[in-house]
């Protein structure tokens, strides 16, 4: 009697411990997703791209020539609203403006004003002495805003008559289009936040650099010995807000442009010597040559009777002497 | 082990012995008369109720959720035109534009909030709306300090407000387009599971009634009597509960098809609506783009475009006088479009700027075409709402009646056969 109580209390437990073994393996977990976000992705401009290779180089390499001379003007300079029968000029006067391509986004050279909306800067200011020279009214203009990549298909696709804007002069694009006498010798620097321990472009080995697709500040980075990331972004600003964002370790371009970035943010510094010549020029479609010849008069007058000095003055500080023409007639 | 076996003989001769007698016969036709009754109630009654709850979920959450969906969309899509806007009109904001950024943002959370308590039924939006409620904050932040770059004249102000351009339409409206047309797919999906025809019922309802003719039949021949009111009253009971079945499902699939068009309608309209907004985005940032805006205007061709189509698809479904009108307004500002564009590639950019903000001729359009859309979505949805209500309406009583119908019918078969089966004692 005893015996068989034992057996069944056996079976019992047995029992229930098959069913505990059932129940433990019958487990649903909850379907519900996990939460996700644990890591942030941070934004990013329009068109970020972070160059591998350096920018395509022109499948011929461009003869060697004397970027800087350009063309001599053929006399005084025409009154205004009297432009010479059959000229680019006349016309542009027909039309009643001149389009020019700028920048709205390259504080103190062209950008756009916050509170007015308009633009402004030093090679806006060029731009509307070359308006006054044809219509003797600075606001018979047209701007058209460029990235620098824009600025050769414009020209090219006549868009615009003429691009003012941080444009440095060089053969390879002599190629493609004319370019007026120098109008402001600038040269690439670097731009770094102000806790940073770069100091030029030689420390920046590895590290992320950011430039404008199309500009010959980016060929230089990447073309850089000491191996820096090129980072190339469609506007000038966008490079400043992916500093701030702490995307890219530093900017290089133009002494000019980077002293627009440090106006807006006085966390930055900008450091190292000038490594490149950068002269600014304006840029004409090839064929038109009696404009660069019309410009480069009126940019003769300008140096010589204080007009750019005085717009220096306004937006880059204490002029110094103006840059001297070059022909090449 | 032998006697169980006599005994399980004994139970079956028993159940054969009683067949072989009339009253054993009666008895056992009572006993399958309760059981088909009973059976027939609680599957009816089961079908019923699952087409009660699909129009509860639709009622109380695919379409609340739908709604959500595109109002997230919606919302996040006038932030960011109006952003643009605001940015356009130079200088500090007007506050009106600054009020309307803030109430989309507040509609935008809002309506995520509300979107969000989906994330468990459908996992697969987990990561739609994921980054719709992390993006939106960081969203917010890189439009503030747009605008505190551009209290402080600073342009890198504009870049700010380009990146969160840039985010808005790479990641947080894709994703709201994503939740939107999932949950807009839910209403669809409930609507015709609501809407299907009640075959089962009806197949099983007219069967009982059939077993019941079949056993009154029998009876007759049996005992001689044309009547027997206990199997007349099941039968009346089986009849009433199939024809109240099948009467409010009939509402409900009808309904249910009128919902669907509605459903089509607004979602016609809602998407309407977000073109439209689109469309302005794309307007105001081609200006603020000054000159290389071509991508903003191919943007904006392409919006309206699709603006057209779905005002005519609107137009064909059911032609609400709402969408004559939209379609007028929508012609009105396509023309004052022309001349923005023609104002601003004439070198005329500031009267380009006149044409497009506050009371220029395109932003006049704009808010009517607005106006009319609102107007139309609220009265479309109105409609779908109103439907369901009246499908739900439909259905309800109906389980309570069916399971006490069965009843119904299975105490008056016992009770009509027992009168029977009181003869043979």
């Amino acid at each position: 009697m005893t015996k068989r109580f034992g057996r069944g209390r056996g079976a019992v437990v047995g029992a229930a411990a098959v069913l505990a073994l059932l129940a433990g393996c019958g487990a649903v977990p909850s379907s519900a997703p996990e939460i996700g976000g644990g890591s942030a992705v941070p934004p990013r401009p329009t068109g970020v791209e972070e160059l591998t290779a350096p920018p395509s180089a022109p499948a011929v390499a461009a003869p060697s020539c004397d970027a800087t001379a350009s063309l001599r003007p053929s006399g005084p300079l025409p009154a205004a609203g009297r432009m010479p029968g059959g000229s680019t000029m006349a016309r542009i006067a027909e039309r009643g403006r001149l389009t020019v391509g700028v920048d709205q986004n390259t504080y103190l050279m062209g950008f756009r004003n916050p509170f007015s909306g308009e633009l402004e800067g030093f090679d806006v200011d060029m731009a509307r002495e070359v308006a006054r020279a044809i219509f003797g009214d600075p606001t018979r203009i047209q701007f058209k805003v460029l990235t620098s990549e824009e600025r050769i298909p414009a020209l090219e696709n006549r868009e615009v008559d003429v691009v003012v804007r941080t444009m440095t002069v060089n053969c390879e694009r002599w190629q493609k289009v004319a370019f007026s006498s120098v109008y402001y010798q600038a040269g690439q620097r670097v731009l770094v936040p102000s806790t940073s321990d770069v100091t030029g472009i030689e420390s920046l080995g590895g590290r992320k650099v950011c430039a404008t697709k199309g500009s010959s500040s980016l060929a230089n980075v990447a073309g850089a010995p000491a191996g820096p990331i090129a980072v190339s972004v469609p506007n000038w600003t966008d490079c400043l807000v992916l500093l701030q964002q702490g995307q890219v370790d530093a900017i290089s371009t133009d002494n000019t442009i980077l002293a627009g970035f440090a106006a807006q943010d006085p966390y930055t510094k900008v450091v190292g010597p000038q490594f490149t010549a950068e002269p600014y020029g304006m840029a004409f479609p090839r064929p038109d040559e009696d404009f660069v010849r019309f410009v480069n008069a009126l940019l003769e007058r300008l140096r010589s009777d204080g007009t750019w000095a005085s717009i220096h003055g306004r937006w880059l500080g204490a002029p110094p002497a103006p840059p001297v023409a070059a022909y090449r007639d | 082990m032998l006697a169980e076996t006599q005994r399980n003989r004994g139970a079956v001769g028993r159940v054969t012995g009683l067949a072989r007698s009339t009253p054993g016969r009666l008895s056992l036709l009572a006993l399958l008369l309760i059981a088909a009754s009973l059976l027939v109630g609680a599957l009816t009654a089961v079908s019923v109720q699952r087409r009660s709850d699909a129009l509860e979920a639709l009622a109380d959450r695919s379409e609340p959720l739908a709604y959500a969906a595109q109002e997230v969309y919606r919302s996040m899509a006038d932030a960011d035109a109006t952003a643009a806007s605001a940015f356009l009109s130079g200088g500090v904001e007007s506050p009106g534009l600054r009020g309307r950024y803030e109430a989309d943002v507040a509609k935008a959370a809002a309506a995520l909030s509300t979107a969000t308590g989906e994330i468990t039924r459908s996992p697969e939006l987990a990561g739609p709306l994921s980054t719709l409620s992390g993006q939106l904050p960081v969203y917010t932040g890189l439009v503030e300090t747009a605008r505190t770059h551009n209290r402080q004249g600073n342009p890198v102000g504009a870049a700010y407000l380009r990146e969160a351009s840039h985010l808005m339409r790479s990641a947080l409206l894709p994703a709201a387009q994503e939740l939107y047309r999932a949950e807009t797919g839910n209403v669809l999906r409930d609507l015709s599971g609501a809407g299907t025809w009640p075959w089962s019922e009806f197949l099983l309802g007219a069967a009982l009634i059939a077993a019941l003719v079949l056993a009154q039949r029998y009876l007759t021949r049996k005992t001689n009597r044309v009547f027997n009111v206990g199997l007349v009253a099941a039968t009346a009971a089986c009849a009433v509960s199939l024809l109240w079945v099948v009467v409010a499902s009939s509402i409900v699939v009808a309904r249910a098809s009128t919902s669907e068009d509605d459903a089509k309608v607004t979602d016609i309209v809602a998407r309407a609506r977000i073109a439209t907004l689109t469309a302005r985005g794309d307007e105001t940032l081609t200006l603020v783009a000054r000159g290389s805006g071509k991508v903003y205007e191919d943007r904006f061709a392409q919006a309206s475009q699709e603006l057209d189509r779905l005002l005519g698809e609107a137009a064909g479904s059911d032609a609400p006088p709402v969408v004559a009108a939209a379609t007028t307004h929508l012609g009105q500002w396509q023309q004052a479009h022309a001349r923005v564009r023609q104002a601003d590639d004439s070198g005329d950019f500031t009267g380009a700027v006149e044409l497009a903000l506050g009371g220029g001729e395109a932003a006049v359009a704009f808010d009517a075409l607005e106006k009319e859309l609102v107007e139309a979505l609220d009265r479309s949805r109105g409609e779908l709402t109103d439907t369901i209500a009246g499908a739900r309406g439909a259905l309800s009583g109906a389980v309570p009646a069916v399971v006490l119908l069965a009843l119904i019918a299975a105490v008056a078969s016992t009770a009509g056969l027992w009168q029977r089966l009181k003869e043979y004692r």
